[in-house]
């Protein structure tokens, strides 16, 4: 290594960019932030409600906050608290990982009024690209194609606008989208198959959305079926300068929620992703974006990238990006909301970016019921087994004996794999799912497991409506139960062979013990509510 | 825990009737390319019920009841039988256990309302409470404290009060 190149790692430990972190989040994202921190050098402060008190983002840290009890509202929410805990104990920065206080505009103001940093976007860009609406008309100015629909927010009130909504969805056109102006995770999105239905589907889902975001605001938007889902991983630093470091496509979905992510997006060639990068990037620039961000589109059956809208924060799922790039997208995070200008290996990943030479999938292992909807089901881990081994990294915070509580989103684990191409990281995949054992509670896991045997996917026919074209869960569910059965009677036999002769055996299926939860029941009722299409039986 | 590897599916059966299963035990061997079995955790037998087992297959989890189909039998014909009274005359409490009574808390000529506990039998070192099917007048006591009972013995009689109370 010549003198003059020196290496940047003990460089960066000696000269962090900072001494002292909040992190504002809790699971497997605080525990990711938290190694970041320590690879940095840094110290990290977290925070927890009263039933994660004990969790291993607690533990490890260097200080650890009490918010208040496991409701979010009274403590993930408390952006208050979680400045005081900040300035309490002398944290210089609050990163705020994703959900929760990650894309709410007051708490980034708040933060750098107290004289904090605030790892994300400045505030005001959140709040322009916070407002869905603002964001399309931004967009939609810079020159990047917006998903047809209204650009203002509809008169949903007064009777005498009724005429003018329906002449409006007349000319975008059925099916469409009802969706909220401060919308995020599906929430006050409503589906209008035709007409009739427009006028309810817009009390309700202006209802809904006043209600989760305290904005009632809601627009149109025409449904792009057939269409993919794939985004854009954005870096930007403090000189307005944005580069795109790759793209995601997370096509495959529950209740618009995504069940499984890879980078790149099979089937892109060099000069499709040029064009969604510049449009990615101009869409962001327009917004004034900085620090990380990812921008959404879909892209129809004919190749043409809609934008739908910039996620001011880092994603679920940028894990699959870092494995392409090899970057490390929370320590970018950190040295750009240090102030530094966007690195060498940003910018060389950028570069990197139209001819990726790996390939990255992840799936969200979840607390759900893939033969019920994917409606999510709390409880207690019992035994607990992770994969590892080469190419395959799990993201998780969760131990065996662990409770998965109803209060939080029931994501319990991120795997992920990678490989030169896609057909190795697929054979990766597969073999950490195989070495998975999770009991005590149901997860997404017998999903997960057909998918990388499933022909669509291996033939990379994604779609936002892959899920619902080709998972069968309560076959599979009737199917596995009938090995349950003889398992459970062979299990049973093998325990009284040392004692009895060979006998013959009675095995009945109860009712799963997770069924009479009540946070299950208003689970289900609200993913019925949303679910698009009818749930399966 | 451990993790088995099962052969193909029997018909998948959908119910709360038991299905009945041949197991030579001895027999079970590890078979590749067939589902993921984890065992999970299990219960044992307690009054009424045969064992709990957790059982997870290809990810999916279900929780198993398994007895001795020779017993399950035996229990069921007494559920029914004690149904059977229970919708002909709607009086007569019969042990769907075997067992010992180690409490009596009624007497004959008691009023008893519905889910007043009327006496305890313990089985396999588990205590188990009998509780009063229907609101009536305790017209028989067939069994005292310290009684050893079969499975379908006659524990008590109820019927109905004759009397506004």
């Amino acid at each position: 290594m010549r003198k003059d190149d020196p290496d940047p790692e003990p460089s960066l430990r000696a000269d962090p960019p900072f001494r002292r972190i909040l992190i504002a989040n809790r699971g497997e994202i605080a525990i990711r932030v938290l190694r970041t921190c320590r690879d940095l050098g840094m110290q990290a402060v977290t925070v927890f409600s009263d039933i994660d008190a004990g969790a291993p983002w607690v533990r490890e840290a260097d200080a650890a906050v009490r918010l208040g009890p496991a409701p979010a509202a009274q403590s993930y929410l408390r952006g208050d608290a979680i400045v005081r805990a900040a300035l309490d104990t002398g944290a210089e920065a609050i990163h705020p990982g994703y959900g929760f206080l990650s894309e709410r505009a007051a708490f980034a103001a708040a933060v750098a009024s107290a004289g904090l940093v605030f790892v994300g976007p400045p505030a005001d860009a959140i709040a322009a690209l916070g407002d869905k609406l603002a964001a399309r008309r931004t967009a939609s100015a810079a020159g990047v194609p917006v998903v047809p629909g209204s650009m203002e927010p509809l008169p949903a009130d007064a009777p005498s606008d009724v005429d003018q909504v329906v002449r409006l969805a007349d000319e975008i056109g059925f099916p469409l989208l009802v969706k909220a102006a401060a919308g995020g995770g599906g929430r006050g999105m409503r589906r209008v198959e035709d007409r009739p239905e427009l006028v309810a589907a817009l009390a309700a889902g202006a209802a809904e959305a006043a209600s989760a975001f305290g904005d009632g605001r809601v627009y149109l938007e025409r449904e792009l079926r057939p269409a993919r889902h794939i985004e854009v991983q954005l870096l930007g630093d403090a000189t307005g300068e944005v580069v795109a470091i790759g793209e995601r496509d997370c096509s495959i979905q529950r209740r618009h929620q995504k069940l499984v992510e890879e980078a790149p997006a099979p089937g892109l060639g060099p000069d499709e992703r040029r064009t969604l990068f510049e449009l990615a990037v101009k869409a962001a620039t327009a917004a004034g974006l900085r620090n990380a961000a990812t921008a959404e589109f879909l892209r129809d059956a004919d190749g043409r990238f809609w934008f739908l809208e910039v996620n001011a924060r880092l994603q679920v799922e940028h894990g699959v990006t870092e494995l392409v790039t090899g970057l490390d997208l929370v320590r970018e995070q950190f040295l750009l909301a240090a102030g530094r200008r966007l690195s060498p290996e940003v910018h060389a990943a950028a570069r990197a970016a139209v001819r990726p030479v790996r390939h990255a999938i992840e799936v969200r292992l979840s607390a759900e019921d893939p033969a019920r909807a994917f409606v999510p089901v709390p409880g207690t881990i019992g035994h607990w087994r992770m994969p590892s081994g080469p190419g395959v990294r799990v993201d998780t915070a969760i131990a065996a004996g662990d409770r998965v509580p109803p209060d939080y989103d029931p994501l319990i684990a991120k795997v992920m794999a990678d490989g030169e191409d896609r057909q190795r990281a697929i054979a990766r995949l597969a073999r950490g799912l195989a070495e998975i054992e999770v009991s005590g509670i149901q997860t997404t896991l017998p999903f997960h497991l057909a998918l990388v045997r499933d022909g669509h996917f291996l033939g990379a026919e994604l779609s936002t409506d892959f899920v619902a074209e080709h998972w069968d869960g309560p076959v599979r569910q009737a199917a596995a139960r009938a090995d349950a059965v003889v398992a459970a009677a062979r299990h049973a036999a093998a325990g009284r062979s040392r004692s009895r002769a060979p006998g013959r055996w009675t095995v009945s299926v109860r009712k799963d013990a997770a069924d009479s939860s009540a946070w299950k029941d208003a689970a289900l009722a609200e993913s019925t509510d949303r679910w698009p299409e009818p749930p399966p039986p | 825990m451990t993790t088995w590897a099962v052969r193909a599916a029997r018909a998948a059966d959908d119910g709360d009737d038991p299905i009945e299963i041949d197991i030579e035990p001895g027999t079970d061997s590890l078979t590749s390319g067939g589902p993921r079995v984890t065992v999970g955790e299990s219960t044992p037998a307690t009054r009424g019920r045969g064992a709990i087992v957790e059982i997870v297959v290809d990810g999916w989890r279900f929780e198993l009841e398994v007895e001795e189909a020779s017993r399950a039998r035996l229990r069921a014909g007494a559920t029914a039988d004690e149904r059977r009274h229970r919708a002909d005359a709607g009086d007569e409490l019969r042990a769907i256990i075997p067992g010992r009574v180690v409490a009596v808390s009624v007497s004959a000529g008691d009023r008893v309302v519905v889910g007043q506990p009327l006496l305890v039998v313990e089985a396999m070192k588990m205590q188990n409470e009998l509780r009063s099917p229907r609101d009536g007048i305790v017209v028989q006591l067939a069994v005292g404290p310290g009684q050893t009972i079969e499975l379908g013995d006659l524990l008590a009689v109820i019927a109905e009060a004759t009397d506004a109370p």
